[in-house]
């Protein structure tokens, strides 16, 4: 009898327990995030990451999205493709997410988009949008067109100095694969000529033969399109050959620019986002907005570059304002509600999602910059 | 048209990441030499000669000679530990290669996950050696640190050819890789050899890493792909000769400056390897033929 008792009770109170679960499980919103942690994106994604942890905090703190708390889910997928497909199928099957909001490995979310759209889950991306018509109907962009980088430093070169020659060096990604033909292909409409294209590897040690071979052509500039430490190697290498050379170094984090201006001087020339040019901005909506969340970045990461952190900030925040649209929290409902959302201002520029528009930002939100003394100052 | 400066310049820039990649495969040799074992850690002791360079260059402000020093002496000691710690319950079980190349490569994620979360991901980088302009001859720039490179390369070359040549513990080490059991029957400390090598192997590549980092970044995850160049280094070289490992190094930067020169760097690499595979085809045991 005592062991019926007893066994009738632990049934109970499992029973308890499945059911809190459950209700548990119900309330919270749970977003997926697959993240070069480590590998070339690291840098980068990182500070997605981050970024995302800042934002979710303070929707949690104010009541989460429409009474439902937010939960993370972050996996790295080492800044490689194969790793991204393991990792979007485990949070899809496993963890059962809502949404995507994951880094800038492009390669990664290509690889995964044909069974996330499968599965009916909106992709809130860093990186460019997938090849196919059908995936890009569930993945939305938060980062600006690659043309906007290329024409941010050509248009530099074609008004501010007489060079017109400009070799690309450019790593395998996608996006710098986009760049990269943009850069050749948009060269004339600014007067300019690309003699030389190179490649590169994102761990090669050394430059010294690409630059060397841009600089037998003539180049005087050389256009740098991708991530991570290479264009600190670039800038060295570029000192080591006493070239005077121009680097015009893409959209990157501080941590890498820093060292690089110290290497090069005025030499280093980098496309700078909004936020990270935040005290020499104007008024506006946009300081605003970048002051609504810097606060609380720095009040966890100090000092550290806040742009690609604030793009994740501004992902979560579409995210929730198509969900309060769509009010409902099913993939497709907020699918849908993203497409409507435009004049949206994030800390990244303002987004203008439509039905034939994944990629949110449609004005260049760039400047050409230098670093002068530990800082960013626009040129 | 041919262009002779480019083509100059483009054997320096091969010559001189060359010298850094024979380093590291010289790291190789020295252990494999006393104990057969391959260490695939070797890259993160590449990684971590520049990293601990850089904490306390930019954290207690010393002097890059003491900076450098203390991160070659404490590499080391790293080196000596991982031979404690992992390699010599291995060996003294006869585990074989394979379980010691896992255990090394373990223990490079290892050092690669704890140096991320001490000094974070971010690329780091430390100063020239000589802050000068390059010099010019002709149309060819050489940098001062290339000089360094290759002029330190040359000397520790030099040292450890007298090293295992004319030290009683230099030959001791060649005599364990010879013939372990016979060795320790002359009454030579065995264990003790393993534990030098480990020790010498990694302030070789912390040297490496102290050179090269000026020369462009060091960041947690940079080990891996000098590991790669170091051993197809001293492959080529003729596993277990230090200085094939050398020539080794430089015949794969040369190939890869020559392969940009001639092709493009997207099929650097590709080129690169291609011609070395060709070379070991017609000779397998490297260039000068892999130590017995």
């Amino acid at each position: 009898m005592k062991t019926v008792r007893v066994l009738s009770i632990a049934t109970s109170l499992a029973a308890a327990a499945a059911f809190t679960t459950a209700a548990q499980a119900q309330e919270v919103y749970k977003i997926g995030v697959s993240a070069g942690l480590t590998g070339y994106a690291a840098a980068v994604d990182r500070a997605w990451r981050d970024g995302l942890e800042v934002a979710v905090e303070y929707v949690n703190s104010k009541g989460g999205i429409m009474g439902r708390k937010v939960q993370l889910i972050v996996e790295d997928n080492k800044s490689e493709p194969q790793e991204a497909v393991t990792v979007y199928r485990k949070m899809i099957g496993s963890d059962k997410v809502d949404i995507f909001i994951s880094g800038c490995v492009s390669a990664g979310n290509f690889a995964a988009a044909p069974f996330v759209t499968r599965a009916q889950i909106p992709m809130m991306l860093c990186s460019i949008l997938p090849p196919q018509p059908d995936q890009v109907k569930w993945a939305f962009s938060f980062l600006a067109p690659p043309r906007f980088e290329v024409e941010t430093r050509y248009a530099y070169l074609k008004d501010k100095t007489q060079i017109r020659k400009v070799g690309v060096l450019h790593d395998p990604s996608p996006y710098a694969n986009l760049q990269k033909d943009i850069a050749v292909k948009s060269a004339a409409n600014f007067g300019i000529e690309v003699p030389v294209v190179e490649q590169y590897k994102t761990d090669d040690a050394d430059f010294s033969p690409q630059l060397s071979k841009m600089n037998a052509a003539g180049a005087k500039a050389v256009m740098k399109i991708g991530l991570g430490g290479s264009t600190l190697t670039v800038a060295k290498n570029i000192k080591q050959l006493g070239q005077d050379t121009l680097l015009l170094g893409s959209v990157d984090d501080l941590a890498v620019f820093k060292p690089a201006g110290e290497t090069l001087g005025p030499q280093f020339l980098f496309v700078a986002a909004p936020a990270q040019i935040y005290d020499a901005l104007p008024d506006g909506a946009l300081k605003q907005e970048i002051g609504r969340f810097l606060p609380l970045w720095r009040a966890k990461q100090g000092d550290r570059d806040p742009f690609w952190a604030g793009k994740a900030w501004d992902a979560l925040m579409v995210t929730i304002a198509a969900i309060e649209r769509a009010k409902s929290f099913e993939g497709p409902k907020v699918r849908d509600a993203v497409e409507t959302i435009s004049a949206f201002q994030g800390t990244g520029g303002v987004y203008n999602f439509s039905p034939t528009v994944h990629q949110g930002i449609t004005e260049n939100p760039f400047f050409l910059a230098t670093m002068v003394g530990g800082k960013v100052q626009v040129k | 048209m041919f262009d002779l400066a480019y083509f100059s310049q483009t054997l320096v820039n091969g010559l001189s990441v060359g010298c850094i990649y024979g380093l590291i495969g010289i790291g190789f040799c020295v252990i494999y030499n006393a104990s057969g074992i391959v260490n695939f850690a070797q890259g993160a002791f590449v990684m971590l000669g520049g990293m601990i360079t850089y904490v306390l260059l930019t954290t207690l402000h010393l002097p890059m000679i003491v900076a450098g020093s203390i991160a070659i002496i404490v590499v080391a000691l790293l080196g000596v530990l991982i031979e404690r710690i992992v390699v010599r319950p291995l060996w003294d079980r006869n585990a074989t290669m394979f379980v010691m190349i896992l255990a090394t490569l373990a223990v490079q994620i290892v050092i690669e996950r704890t140096t991320l979360i001490l000094v974070g991901d971010q690329p780091k980088s430390i100063p020239v050696f000589t802050d000068l302009p390059p010099i010019r001859i002709g149309g060819v720039s050489i940098g001062y640190q290339t000089l360094w490179i290759i002029g330190v390369s040359l000397v520790l070359i030099a040292l450890l050819a007298l090293f295992f040549q004319k030290t009683l513990v230099g030959r001791a080490m060649r005599a364990c890789s010879i013939n372990r059991e016979a060795a320790a029957l002359q009454g030579i400390p065995v264990s003790r050899m393993l534990a030098l090598s480990f020790a010498l192997s990694a302030a070789l590549g912390a040297i490496a890493g102290i050179l090269l980092t000026p020369t462009q970044f060091t960041a947690f995850n940079v080990g891996t792909p000098f590991a790669i160049s170091g051993f197809i280094a001293a492959i080529v070289g003729g596993f277990g000769r230090p200085f094939g490992a050398f020539l080794g190094g430089i015949a794969l930067g040369l190939a890869q400056a020559l392969a940009v020169f001639g092709l493009g760097s997207g099929l650097k690499n590709v080129a690169a390897l291609s011609v070395l595979l060709i070379f070991l085809f017609l000779r397998p045991s490297g260039i000068l033929g892999a130590a017995k």
